[in-house]
């Protein structure tokens, strides 16, 4: 302790110096809006250079010359204010423009909103919390420009797919890289039932006090190797100095589904699969299976009516249309929603502390799903002495996710639509679930209903996945000289992972298993990560600023898990696989990656005007071969505030400008772990003898795929800050390709990694804020948002992966490529396409066919939007608050995937149809979209723009109007806040997109390029609650 | 303190950073490096083994490709009624280049040939105890993929001139790296064949007696001579059929029910008449058959009248129909877990009557006895010599082996129709995949297509 007594000495020698003719002011910095105090304001006497900053509490204390009559005070984000010399003053700072102060969460470090030249989008806590959704992506949707989120479909903890600027990679990943307190935390998909889930469910939204979003290469570049995709940074609550503040949150409240679709009724059903009949017996006849027309509509007509009668519990009730059962009521579910929240905050000059729980008890809209979250959070820092300070930040997070199969399964609630309004909910002949019981056999039916009865499973299966989960970390800074310091960081992101399933006796037309089948799986995943970095501030002159960051991080990952499958239980009370007979399948598996990397970042100013940013990362990974391990990723940005030169300030309204520009590459490593290798696996038994085979073809070449940004921005506020605008236009270039490129299948290989191709992103974002009206006590703020980005896929070396969604060359990624649908033939009633082929005039021929081999696949829609908006309006009125935030998605369009059975002009098999196939063409002449009805003859259900809708929407995201008690009553109910609300989450979606909800990607073939497909989707959920915050 | 602390911090750094870059070398735990795959005794039998594994899948002998003939070949005896689009598309003999399951069923077939390419480049380190045996059964599976391959993606042998006709690419060494050179063309039909009746030769020769569930010399007799049927060639058919007869080692089942037993719990052994047939167990194979065929699977594939009528009364062939909810299955695929069956005995005895037959011989035996075995075995009388025909024999061959995956290459070898389209339809061509035409530009695509 040698240095800190040192200081104490200078100290006291320099306040004898000063003691002779001098005035001891003390007073105290607040907020003048809501009396906070400010820390770090700067105090300064008039005409000198003495002064000092305020303390956390907002208290200083200085010692004046008795000359000095003047203090000037300064804050960032405040006015700039004078007051008089007095022993005692108090100031009340009024708030200019609050949010050039705000604090942005960077790369290993902080920044002041206004120095920075990069661009980051910033969400608060307040439009985080108490948002009715299971996972904080939800919480922020419309809420950044240039950062799209949708959610695959309406089922708990399932997949979000985020996307920063638009998709870099055609192969490697598209979705940001998530951080949280410096850790970066596990995102993979550990899903073992065909349909993704999100482990950023596990995080708390009540725990988060920010997230910033990391868009451009100037900000992202930091993060080098892994930032191609955008960075979000997720800072979570602190303690703050002051009283413990004890808060109590809760909400509870209910969710529906935000649309439902029309599908035909009894009669209809029984009518159109009779027309059906006609249809198919035209193409026997055709096809030469039966000697006249009139012997083969006598076959197609038995055998209709004896399938009806099947289906409609073996009895001719069908001809009456006396059941008509609606079968999508029962794929839905009352769903409930509740949330607890307890929060203990505060803190002395040495500790501060936060301290959190939450309960979630949320149930999905499907049928059968839920899931419940336990957290807690302990984020502690200790000043040790003057020099060091340590903490920690420590999650644990108990989530029981119920799920339902993945959206292609039978089993999957919303396939109940498939089935025949003739069917009945129950057996007349058994009293049982239909399906449950064939009386011929003593088994569940095996063709009746005309599927597998997904309420079967509702009733008889589980799928429970458990995550156990700790997530934190511990740090030290030390101050090492005068501007100096050093922080060290060592973060854990453990996961436990657990499911289990069990499929009961009663589900055995779709399990394939008499007596039952069980799985179980575990994953235990393990994140170990540490960041050591030094960090350097320090002021030349007054006008020369520099920061600077250097460090190094590594990261080392890894999952090992185990899954066993087995059936053959003594009864469906057995559901552990200790009580299974035979096992079915068995596997334990293990993977591994490292990164390690070395960063700089020097940001300069001068006069607060000139701003410059450098940064770089050397990183590494365990990923990529050893002669192409390293990568280097530099970034460079320029910043001017304009408005504070001479020529600018003497303009009354403008408050603030500034321009900057940067440049910078990032890099993506988002492959697979051993990519690059030449593999064989040993997955290839044999009838009981061990086996292996060449799985993956090598690639010594593989590098990292690099993305080059640019991005120009400026950001202004007026009159007096009450508009503020920000607007960037970026474009960002990705070379190298990480590709998985189609090789000749006669190689033995499909597709081999390689790094080939380029493409691009462009676009631009533009976010407003505004103050429309400021009263005393009336006060209506607006944010407005709205980002375009431009796809393209620039080269691909010729390359073209094909599917319904493509990457191809001059098109944007995953555009839907498939042949042009031209309606029904009206003499014919066949589905017709157009050809499209090339004519010698270079022309597309657009004459039609009825033979889908001889039209050739054209571009028939994008799945990526042209651009995508938020907009917020807040309201206050003395304690009444009202908030609502509409989000729209415009341009894109969404391929309907399961109308190759639902909308099929009934010709795909017996599935029950949307309405609009009664429009199915009838006879000669008839001029309609819909195909002639054939029953088993397809007709027009291969891929083709038929099932393309627009998907464009929007949607009245978030509506809360909440009232704050006013102080006199708080204060005689002894609490300090109490808050209740009442807010509604999707309550109303303006669309022309048919089906469920046009935000949606089926859950079971989403991927980079597969996007924009509905498949049996859950469509997402309308949610309305209520709620209260009591804070003591 | 201060200093000492930061001492210390410095020297754990350079410990944490030093260390770190050895941590950069991850090996995976699942899987080894090609280069150590093959370099021993045991790891060329393992990956054997991978090559029946890959050959099990269900794109190939799992099933599809057999299950193809029987849909693509339907001429009213069956009606598809599954939800699965691409079988829907084979069903109605509409086929889109883009077929997923045409497509899985090329790319899987490859992937075998390399499997195999890669067992046969590296004999030079098996022990010469298993050697032969190793080359005979590499080789037994790459002749058999070869034949499915350019049955399903070529003209017929008899349909104009096999050595002009597009066959399929023929690929005989193993993939190390993806050049130019992977761009292969398309051999011819006659190219094909003969390649597929070297491997299958040579499969015979080194191949033993015995040999457990594997291939045996017999399992690549009972293949060529299926290959030499298709061609016509009735002598060596008869011959090769004969050799497998005259083996000793099969017999028929007593009754046409025991040809398939049944157990939907666990394993079933191969019975006294199964040639060569794919294994499945409760961990590993699978059996598409079951899985399209069976009332208690997917039951995707009702029998029509039509099927039933042409069956003689007391046949028990004719009884061996599930009926359930007023439609009709067959009975042959009801076990999860029965093995595919690939060639049975009865089979050579049909092959052996027909070449007989038409070649007016009594190559081991008599047109007449192995018509008749076959007539006992289900109930029904014996044939007088003066009623033997030649249709006879078809007809019990195509009620013997209906609903195994036989249809349409008979019906393409005995020139014959589905419904309105006649044998040589293009349409009773697979496409080539189209994937295949994009990733390689030297491939010619099938008329119609």
């Amino acid at each position: 302790m040698r240095k800190p007594k040192l200081l104490l000495l200078m100290g006291l020698v320099m306040s004898i110096q000063l003691l002779q003719a001098q005035t001891t002011v003390t007073g105290k910095v607040v907020d003048s809006k809501d009396g906070t105090p400010i820390a770090g304001a700067s105090i300064k006497a008039k005409g000198s250079n003495i002064g000092t900053t305020t303390g956390i509490d907002g208290i200083f204390k200085l010692n004046v010359s008795n000359t000095s009559k003047t203090l000037i005070i300064s804050a960032i984000g405040y006015g700039e204010q004078e007051v008089a010399v007095s022993e005692n003053v108090s100031v009340s700072m009024a708030p200019s423009d609050k949010s050039l102060s705000e604090v942005v969460v960077v790369g290993y470090g902080t920044k002041i909103k206004r120095d920075i030249t990069g661009s980051i989008s910033k969400i608060g806590a307040k439009e985080i919390g108490n948002t009715p959704v299971t996972s904080f992506e939800n919480a922020i949707q419309g809420k950044a420009a240039g950062v799209f989120i949708e959610q695959q479909n309406g089922k708990l903890g399932q997949g979000i797919k985020v996307r920063v600027r638009g998709s870099a990679s055609v192969t490697a990943g598209n979705e940001p890289f998530y951080v949280v307190d410096g850790v970066p935390v596990i995102t993979s998909d550990l899903s073992s039932n065909g349909a993704t889930t999100s482990p950023l469910a596990d995080i708390n939204p009540n725990d988060i006090e920010s997230i910033d979003i990391l868009k451009d290469a100037s900000a992202a570049a930091i993060y080098g190797s892994r930032a191609s995709n955008g960075v979000v940074l997720i800072t979570t609550k602190k303690g703050k100095v002051g009283k413990t503040k004890i808060d109590f949150g809760y909400f509870t409240g209910t969710q529906k589904p935000t649309n439902r679709v029309e599908f035909m009724n009894a009669e209809e059903y029984v009518n159109y699969f009779r027309q059906a009949a006609i249809g198919a017996a035209k193409q026997d006849f055709k096809l030469g299976l039966y000697p006249t027309l009139a012997a083969a509509t006598t076959a197609e007509n038995t055998f209709v009516e004896s399938r009806l009668n099947r289906y409609s519990a073996g009895n001719n009730d069908y001809q009456t249309y006396k059941v008509n059962t609606d079968w999508q009521d029962l794929a839905f579910q009352d769903a409930p929603i509740s949330q607890y929240d307890l929060s203990l905050s505060g803190g002395n000059d040495r500790t501060t502390f936060y301290i959190a729980g939450q309960y979630l008890d949320q149930k999905g809209i499907i049928a059968r799903n839920s899931l419940k979250r336990y957290s807690s959070r302990v984020n502690l820092e200790n000043k040790v002495n003057s020099w060091l300070s340590a903490g920690i930040n420590l999650s644990f997070v108990r989530t029981i996710n119920k799920r339902v199969s993945n959206d292609n399964a039978f089993a999957t609630p919303l396939q109940l639509v498939a089935l025949s309004p003739i069917t009945p909910t129950i057996d007349p002949r058994t009293g049982l679930t239909s399906g449950a019981l064939d009386l011929a056999t003593g088994l569940p039916n095996s063709n009746f209903p005309v599927y597998y009865n997904p309420m079967l499973s509702v009733e008889n299966a589980l799928y429970n996945t458990t995550i156990n989960r700790t997530l934190g970390n511990v740090f030290g800074n030390v101050s090492l000289v005068k501007g100096l310091s050093f922080r060290t960081e060592l973060g854990m992101d453990q996961l436990n992972q657990n499911e289990e399933s069990y499929n009961g006796r009663l589900t055995r037309r779709n399990s394939g298993s008499t007596y039952g089948t069980g799985f179980n799986a575990s994953n235990q995943v393990l994140s170990i990560n540490t960041n050591n970095f030094f960090k350097y501030n320090m002021q030349f002159k007054s006008v020369h600023k520099l920061d600077a960051t250097a460090g190094m991080s590594y990261q080392n990952y890894k999952n090992q898990g185990n899954s066993v499958s087995a059936r053959d239980f003594p009864s469906d009370e057995f559901k552990k696989l200790a009580s299974a007979a035979t096992n079915t399948a068995y596997s334990s598996s293990e993977t591994e990656y490292t990164f390690l990397g070395y960063f700089a970042r020097a940001n300069y100013s001068f006069n607060d005007k000139y701003l410059v940013a450098l940064s770089g990362r050397y990183d590494a990974s365990s990923r990529f071969g050893k002669n192409s391990r390293w990568g280097f990723f530099p970034a460079a940005s320029v910043g001017w505030i304009a408005s504070d030169e001479k020529f600018l300030s003497d303009i009354d309204w403008l408050s603030f400008l500034k321009l900057k520009a940067s440049w910078g590459k990032t890099g993506n490593a988002e492959i697979g772990n051993f990519a690059s290798r030449g593999l064989f696996s040993g997955d290839a038994s044999y009838a009981g003898n061990p086996g292996t085979r060449a799985t993956q073809i090598p690639n010594p070449d593989l590098k990292w795929e690099t993305t080059a940004s640019t991005d120009f921005g400026i950001e202004a506020s007026v009159f007096r800050s009450r508009i503020s605008i920000e607007a960037d236009y970026y474009q960002r270039k990705t070379t190298d390709l990480l590709l998985n490129v189609p090789v000749p299948g006669t190689s033995g290989f499909s597709t081999q990694l390689r790094n080939v191709g380029k493409l691009q992103n462009k676009g631009y974002e533009i976010t407003l804020n505004t103050v429309n009206i400021n009263g005393k006590k009336f006060r209506w703020t607006s944010n407005i948002n709205f980002s375009a980005n431009r796809n393209k896929v620039t080269d691909l070396g010729g390359q073209v992966i094909t599917g319904l969604n493509v990457a191809k060359e001059g098109e944007a990624l995953g555009v839907f490529y498939a042949r042009e649908f031209a309606g029904a033939d009206p003499a014919t009633g066949d589905a017709i396409y157009y050809k499209n082929t090339l004519l010698p005039d270079g022309k597309p021929d657009r004459t039609t066919t009825n033979d889908y081999n001889q039209a050739v696949d054209v571009v028939i829609g994008n799945p990526n939007p042209d651009f995508i908006y938020g907009f917020r309006n807040d309201f206050t009125y003395s304690g009444f608050e009202l908030d609502v935030l509409l989000q729209g998605v415009h341009g894109n369009e969404i391929y309907a995937a399961g109308g190759q059975y639902m909308t099929a002009s009934g010709s795909n098999g017996f599935d029950n149809q949307t309405r609009d196939q009664l429009a199915a063409w009838k006879n000669p002449g008839d001029i309609t979209n819909v195909p002639e009805a054939r029953l088993f003859y397809p007709n027009g259900v291969n891929n083709s723009s038929r099932y393309i809708y627009d998907g464009s929407y929007l949607r009245v995201k978030a509506v809360t109007l909440s009232y704050t008690l006013p102080s006199s009553i708080t204060s005689k109910l002894r609490i300090d806040r109490a808050k209740f609300y009442v807010r509604g989450q999707n309550l109303f979606t303006v669309t022309d997109y048919p089906l469920w909800d046009p935000e949606v990607n089926a859950d079971f073939s989403a991927t980079n390029i597969v996007q924009g497909r509905d498949f049996y989707s859950v469509p997402q959920a309308r949610t309305i609650v209520v709620g209260v915050n009591i804070g003591l | 303190m201060k200093n000492k602390f930061i001492n210390i911090l410095a020297i754990v750094l350079l410990i944490a950073i030093t260390s770190c870059q050895k941590k950069l070398d991850v090996n995976p735990a699942q899987s080894i490096d090609e280069k150590n795959a093959l370099n021993t005794s045991s790891g060329v039998l393992t990956a054997l083994n991978g090559a029946y594994s890959n050959l099990g899948n269900s794109s190939l002998y799992g099933g599809d490709i057999f299950l193809y003939q029987d849909l693509l070949g339907d001429a009213g005896e069956l009606r598809w009624n599954g939800t699965f689009a691409p079988l829907t598309q084979i069903y109605n003999k509409a086929i889109p280049k883009n077929n997923t399951f045409v497509t899985a069923t090329w790319l899987q077939s490859y992937r075998v040939v390399n499997d195999v390419n890669n067992v046969l480049s590296a004999l030079g380190v098996v022990d010469a105890s298993v050697k032969d045996r190793v080359e005979g059964e590499a080789k037994f599976i790459r002749g058999s993929v070869y034949f499915d391959l350019v049955r399903s993606f070529a003209k017929a042998w008899n349909d104009g001139t096999p050595s002009t006709n597009l066959g399929v690419p023929i690929v005989l060494t193993p993939t190390r790296d993806i050049t130019e050179a992977n761009q292969v063309p398309r051999n011819k039909v006659s190219e094909v064949y003969d390649q597929v009746i070297k491997d299958l030769s040579d499969a015979e020769a080194k191949l033993p007696a015995t040999n457990g569930f594997y291939a045996t010399k017999y399992s690549a007799a009972a293949m060529l001579a299926r290959v030499y049927l298709q061609k016509a060639d009735y002598t060596n058919a008869a011959a090769a059929a004969n050799r497998v007869i005259a083996s000793g080692k099969y017999t028929l089942a007593t009754t046409f029910a025991g040809v398939f037993p049944a157990s939907s719990s666990s394993q079933v052994p191969n019975t006294s008449e199964d040639v060569f047939a794919m294994q499945v167990t409760t961990t590993s194979g699978v059996n598409d058959f079951y899985t399209f065929y069976s009332p208690s699977s997917r039951g995707d594939i009702d029998i029509k009248p039509a099927h039933l009528a042409l069956y003689e009364t007391g046949d028990a062939r004719k009884a061996f129909f599930v009926t359930s909810g007023g439609s009709v299955y067959t009975a042959r695929h009801n076990s999860r877990y029965a093995n595919v069956r690939i060639i049975r005995l009865a089979e050579m005895y049909l092959i052996r009557a027909e070449a007989n037959f038409r070649l007016v011989t009594a190559v081991g035996d008599t047109p007449l006895n192995d018509e008749n075995r076959i007539r006992q075995r289900v109930g029904l009388t014996p044939l007088t010599a003066a009623e033997l025909t030649l249709d006879k024999i078809l007809k019990e061959r195509k009620l013997e082996l209906s609903f195994e995956g036989q249809t349409l290459n008979d019906i393409k070898r005995l020139q014959g129709t589905v419904a309105a389209l006649p044998w040589n339809s293009p349409k009773l061509v697979f496409p080539i995949p189209d994937r295949e035409i994009i990733a390689n530009p030297n491939l010619v695509q099938n008329e119609g297509y």
